[in-house]
């Protein structure tokens, strides 16, 4: 229904007076002030559930934090095994749907006679996954599109502050957290001659290029790695190389 | 719990101001006739600044109350005992005052450079100097013989007392336009000057309804000088014919805001608008010119913030002494208590108990202009002009010859006083009465009892609303 203006509007002696409204209106903030003033407020974080006279409805954020509903996702995580080694096969798929192409992948691979690797389940493991946080638009289609489970919205954290740019740029070391996953399909526990991995922390969950296997690239030159410095790099450098 | 709490730090306050007034008797007595030096220091720099000061806080923390928010509450000290409680706010006062006196203090190229910084000065001083006339505590004999110091000297919290009183209050009110002038011009800034030129304007419509509206006190009293005026208001209009008991004489006494209900509406909105706060705030109009102190940063700007809440302040204060009895009690306890005191020598005490009631008074009030600029939205501006001349002065012309009728036909001023009341009592009666239900108009319009305009009106009872049109 719309507001009728009308160039006619009925007021009575008590508003054409003018003071009584005025002492009314007084009277409206100076009770809010006193209920307000004597009254403790309710620290319920669900403001319409606060009881009490007080009328204050504010969350006072970092004392009071509101609980965030069942289906929020959060910073993500990259999963790993049991042995602490990322689940993560470096098959692009996240870095491919992400629509903010904030992940960025480098994908090494087990030499074929190295009796440390694991080349008889799998090929190949990131030797660089890093995500930008501050692309990232916490959409959730990486977690979808993994095909291994390896990459997950289940941590409920926010990405935490940074002085710098760069900070935010998160690898390996930083996203390889939470508890490891273990399915029944996996590749390790599924294949009967399979024993269990004996190799060496030499990969990626280790910090970036410490005991790292070389890339093997087609001019034999050895792989050209990026350091992650203080100095801002964006994430676009990456992908652009 | 809280209540607790709110009350111990209202207990804090009220005791604070006790003993600073106990001080300023006792340092008064023991200087005799230099009074006026420990007065100067006391009240000016005291009272009237510590207790602006502390407004810039209240007007954050109470507005934040009035509209259903916490307020500045981060400020915190990291004291053992103290950490972590911001102690309403207390200490957003001590970073206020760093900011202002840190910050960078501006100058634009093309500004004045002699004007732009005697602006600030011009704006401050008056408002101080106003406060020189106002006295805070009644005159009492201050007698003491502690050690080596010996007092025994009459003793009494004002400044200064002139024999033209009121009338210093009018000239250096106006002079406080110069400074907003000034800054709006000398900033060299269309906007300041455009609320340079709104203050002016503003001010000076004021001024005349200023002093009209308090004509009829002066009246009333025969007298300009304001301990006269508030001796004045110590009479009983009607009483008790002798004490009853510890309560001493029981009656109304002829204070001003019973005597002169009109002179304190007219008064106290000139005075408002003189202060340039909301809703008379269209000289700063935050939202549409940011007024005449566009160009200034640091403490320059700090001045003209700090002068508008020490108007605050002094607008309280001239209001009590005027309108509501200044230092006394008034509806009894008076008589008793002066006895009591003076016949022990302790005049120092009695004379701090006023200071402190007065002092309560004036706080009082300061949280009504507070209100009153969290409660009203701004006026437009003409809206400020027509209700400058075409309602406040001919209400206050009005008003002196009622007053002064009043006056010839009764000069025990009860007749007089009888009309107050029952102005005060008429438009008490028409707030408390209930608000007509939602569609009241349209069932008056179908039983044909409201005008061709829709007016749903009573009949007008007499005198008082003749005197409000």
């Amino acid at each position: 229904m719309a507001y009728k203006a009308s160039k006619n509007p009925t007021t009575d002696l008590r508003e054409r007076l003018f003071i009584p409204e005025l002492l009314r209106g007084l009277a409206i903030t100076t009770r809010h002030f006193l209920r307000n003033l004597f009254n403790p407020r309710d620290t319920n974080t669900q403001v319409v559930d606060r009881k009490g006279a007080n009328l204050v409805s504010t969350v006072s954020y970092p004392e009071e934090k509101t609980p965030y509903p069942p289906g929020y996702r959060g910073l993500h995580r990259l999963v790993p095994r049991d042995d602490g080694k990322p689940r993560c096969v470096a098959c692009y798929m996240c870095a491919t749907i992400c629509p903010a192409q904030c992940i960025y992948i480098e994908a090494g691979e087990y030499e074929t006679g190295d009796p440390a690797g694991e080349s008889r389940v799998i090929e190949k493991f990131p030797t660089q996954f890093v995500i930008d946080e501050l692309r990232c638009i916490v959409c959730g289609l990486c977690v979808d599109a993994c095909p291994k489970d390896a990459i997950r919205m289940d941590t409920g954290l926010h990405v935490p502050s940074e002085y710098t740019r760069s900070g935010f740029v998160w690898d390996i070391p930083k996203l390889l957290q939470g508890p490891p996953v273990s399915h029944p399909s996996d590749p390790w526990n599924k294949r009967p001659g399979s024993a269990p991995p004996q190799h060496q922390h030499r990969e990626a969950h280790t910090r970036i290029g410490e005991g790292l296997v070389p890339l093997k690239l087609p001019g034999g030159e050895p792989h050209k790695r990026t350091e992650v410095t203080d100095q801002a790099i964006p994430v676009t450098r990456f992908l652009k190389e | 719990m809280k209540a607790l709490s709110v009350l111990v730090a209202i207990g804090f306050i009220v005791g604070v101001i006790f003993v600073l007034s106990a001080l300023a008797y006792l340092v008064g007595g023991w200087l005799g006739g230099a009074a006026w030096v420990s007065n100067l220091l006391i009240l000016l720099l005291g009272f009237v600044m510590i207790i602006a000061t502390f407004l810039t806080l209240a007007e954050r923390k109470w507005s934040a109350m009035m509209q259903d928010r916490i307020g500045p509450n981060r400020a915190t000290i990291n004291v053992p005992g103290l950490r972590g409680r911001p102690l309403g706010g207390v200490f957003h006062v001590a970073t206020d005052a760093i900011k202002m006196l840190t910050k960078e203090d501006f100058r634009p190229k093309v500004a004045d450079p002699l004007l732009f910084g005697l602006a600030p000065i011009l704006a401050f001083a008056p408002v101080l100097a106003l406060f020189a006339v106002v006295p805070v505590g009644p005159v009492v004999r201050v007698k003491f013989d502690w050690f080596f110091i010996h007092a025994n000297s009459p003793v009494g919290l004002q400044v200064s007392n002139p024999n033209f009183g009121m009338l210093w209050i009018f000239a250096i009110a106006s002079l406080a336009v110069y400074g907003t002038s000034l800054a709006g011009w000398a900033s060299n800034n269309k906007f300041a000057l455009l609320g340079g030129v709104r203050a002016s304007s503003q001010m000076i419509s004021y001024e005349v309804a200023l002093g009209l509206g308090l004509i009829g006190v002066m009246m009333a009293f025969s007298s300009v000088r304001i301990p006269d005026l508030i001796a004045g208001q110590t009479a009983m209009l009607w009483g008790s014919e002798g004490e009853l008991g510890w309560l001493g004489k029981v009656g109304i006494p002829a204070w001003g805001i019973f005597l002169q209900p009109v002179g304190f509406i007219v008064f106290f909105a000139a005075a408002f608008a003189e202060t340039k706060r909301a809703p008379f705030d269209v000289p700063e109009g935050e939202s549409e010119i940011i007024g005449y102190f566009v160009e200034y940063s640091g403490m320059k700007f700090g001045l003209f913030m700090i002068s508008e809440f020490a108007e605050v302040v002094i607008l309280a204060a001239i209001t009590t002494a005027l309108f509501l009895g200044g230092w006394t009690f008034g509806f009894g306890f008076d008589s008793t208590l002066t006895r009591y005191f003076t016949s022990r020598d302790l005049g120092w005490l009695l004379g701090a108990i006023y200071a402190t009631w007065f002092w309560v008074k004036v706080l009082i009030l300061c949280y009504v202009q507070l209100a009153i600029r969290w409660t009203f939205p701004r006026f437009r501006y003409d809206q400020i002009q027509s209700l400058g001349w075409k309602i406040l002065l001919p209400l206050a012309l009005a008003n002196i010859f009622i007053t002064g009728a009043l006056i010839l036909l009764d000069p025990s001023l009860r007749s007089l006083a009888v009309v107050g009341v029952l102005e005060i009592g008429f438009v008490l009666a028409l707030t408390l009465k209930r608000a007509e239900p939602a569609g009241g108009h349209d069932s008056h319009d179908a039983h044909g009892t409201a005008d061709a305009h829709g007016h749903a009106t009573a009949p007008l009872p007499g005198a008082a609303a003749a005197s409000h049109h």
